[in-house]
């Protein structure tokens, strides 16, 4: 296979770009999508790298449909992402629920700008991440992924797809104008070393009657694909396990959508990644995600410098959330601090976590600009 | 080293800056390239940041410049607070009139005179810049020209950057 952009070396790229060769190299043959700064650049090298590939990128007339074009391409065996930012994100979210239903695995990114609205379409903003979570209705389980550098909207792009295939679910991209738009030296690996994850396909007519079952246990049924000989029912309607609509049924319904519960939470260890810096031996800690981590890091050099014992905490998954872990963290610290650019989201479930165990403390900045490390520091020593 | 690269719309700053930035990556150094510019296509300030290191980076943008390269008083006068006060100006002498110590010449009358056009006043300035901090290796940045100038234009961009690069000597 011949990829459209060199593997196997180092090169300079936008985020955006980054995540488009990213979702190239995991495979994804099917983007549907409609232009949005600050998301368009994705959609323009999937317009360009697609057709090399004997894959497909298709204009769709908006972003309703952009999702549901993904849902179906997901059916149809291809690996599918759409990309858009806040108020194309807040159109997509009926179709969230429907994947969330159907159990399809697909890639939605979300640049983050400025809103709500059309707000600050230039802008870097992280107030979509309630959004990310709880956008769609009803009782819902997703993964939520949120990188902090090019090379991580590289890594966690790929992450998205294997997760995406192996729980059978839709998995969001949760990123920023900052970082889509920034150029950082980022490296792409040859093929040969990335580690791809497929869904599971029915081994039998057995497997495939129950394409809402639990076969092997862990809560992920084999995916029927159309046109490959299995007869199958799809829909976002309450279902059994062969994919006929039961409405009214009080144990079809939670027996399916616990199910879908289960099949994340039950491999929250291997869902949910993040990196620490310097918390071993931490009095304060900062919690962060995305772009801010960046400056975190500094902040917590120079509160090193000061003789300030901080550390970081940087979630590289923010859904599913580990509550346990922050419960533990704020028994080992006095106090913890969120920085993140909107007015208190992570915030709330960083406090629901520390359990009363430390004090939590938001430090909130909107209006486009990326917290300084030194309005981080300021805010700890007072 | 953290550079600050401003200017208007129609100069292009932000091509400055991603070559820079592309050359330092050649090079192997960490590198971040960012850019702030009004939505206007030309007349509005154009601002690009590039910060090169060999520890790994974590600012998102220029907070204290080393060095402003400075090609219109539009961008010089929206960034000119960024400069460290021991930082280097270098400006584009027709266009821009500061007010602290600066180096520079008539970028865009360089240009002119070497490839007949005007718009090539970025390749100019960087020449300059790098001739003047070595921040990176020439080759490296006519590298970086080859990759991410259009087709057919490389050669000319390249002279422009050649003869700022002499002027950055003198």
């Amino acid at each position: 296979m011949r990829y459209p952009f060199p593997v196997g070396k180092s090169d300079f790229i936008q985020g955006d770009e980054a995540i488009a060769r990213a979702a190239i190299l995991a495979g994804c043959r099917f983007y549907a999508g409609y232009p949005i700064t600050p998301a368009s650049e994705i959609f323009e090298a999937m317009a360009l790298y697609m057709p090399l590939v004997d894959g497909v990128s298709i204009q769709m007339e908006d972003e309703i449909a952009s999702i549901a074009a993904i849902i179906g391409a997901s059916w149809a065996g291809a690996k599918a992402m759409t990309a858009t930012s806040g108020p194309g994100f807040s159109l997509m979210q009926e179709n969230l629920g429907y994947a969330v239903m159907t159990e399809t695995p697909i890639v939605v990114v979300d640049v983050q700008r400025g809103g709500p609205s059309t707000g600050q379409p230039t802008l870097p903003a992280q107030g979509d991440i309630m959004q990310s979570i709880w956008g769609t209705h009803g009782d819902h389980m997703l993964i939520v992924l949120s990188p902090s550098t090019v090379q991580e909207a590289f890594d966690f792009t790929i992450r998205a797809f294997n997760l995406a295939e192996k729980y059978r679910t839709p998995v969001v991209l949760l990123t920023d104008a900052e970082i889509a738009h920034m150029r950082e030296r980022v490296y792409i690996p040859k093929p040969e070393e990335i580690e791809l994850i497929e869904r599971k396909l029915p081994q039998n007519e057995e497997e495939a009657k129950l394409p809402f079952g639990d076969p092997h246990g862990d809560g992920v049924p084999p995916m029927p694909i159309f046109g490959k000989g299995y007869r199958t029912y799809v829909t976002g309607l309450t279902h059994d396990e062969r994919g006929r609509p039961r409405t009214v049924e009080r144990e079809v319904h939670e027996r399916l959508i616990k199910r879908i519960f289960r099949k994340i939470l039950d491999h929250k260890d291997e869902i949910i990644s993040y990196d620490e810096f310097m918390l071993e031996d931490a009095e304060i800690a900062i919690v962060t995600t995305g772009i801010v981590s960046r400056s975190a890091v500094r902040a917590v050099k120079m509160l090193r410098e000061k003789g300030v014992k901080a550390g970081l905490l940087k979630l590289n998954t923010i859904w599913p959330f580990d509550f346990d872990y922050i419960e533990e963290l704020a028994e080992r610290v006095r106090k913890i601090y969120v920085p993140e650019m909107n007015l208190g989201q992570l915030y709330h479930l960083v406090k629901e976590g520390a359990n009363g165990k430390a004090e939590v403390e938001l430090i909130a900045k909107i209006g486009g600009e990326v917290h300084t490390p030194m309005e981080i520091v300021e805010r700890v020593v007072g | 080293m953290q550079i600050r690269l401003a200017g208007i719309g129609g100069q292009g700053v932000v091509l400055a800056g991603v070559i820079l930035g592309e050359a330092a990556a050649i090079e192997g150094l960490n590198v971040l390239q960012t850019q702030d510019y009004s939505s206007a296509s030309r007349g509005g300030h154009s601002i690009a940041d590039v910060i090169i290191s060999k520890e790994p980076i974590y600012d998102v943008m220029v907070t204290k410049a080393d060095v402003l390269v400075a090609l219109h008083q539009l961008g010089y006068d929206t960034v000119k607070d960024s400069l460290k006060e021991d930082g280097l100006l270098i400006i584009e002498t027709d266009l821009v009139k500061p007010d602290r110590d600066y180096v520079g010449a008539p970028f865009t009358r360089i240009a002119e005179e070497t490839t007949g056009l005007a718009l090539t006043v970025n390749m100019v300035a960087l020449g300059y810049l790098v001739a003047k901090t070595n921040v990176v290796k020439k080759e490296s940045v006519e590298e970086a020209i080859r990759r991410r100038v259009p087709k057919g234009t490389e050669e000319i961009n390249i002279k422009a950057f050649r003869a700022g690069y002499e002027e950055g000597l003198k």
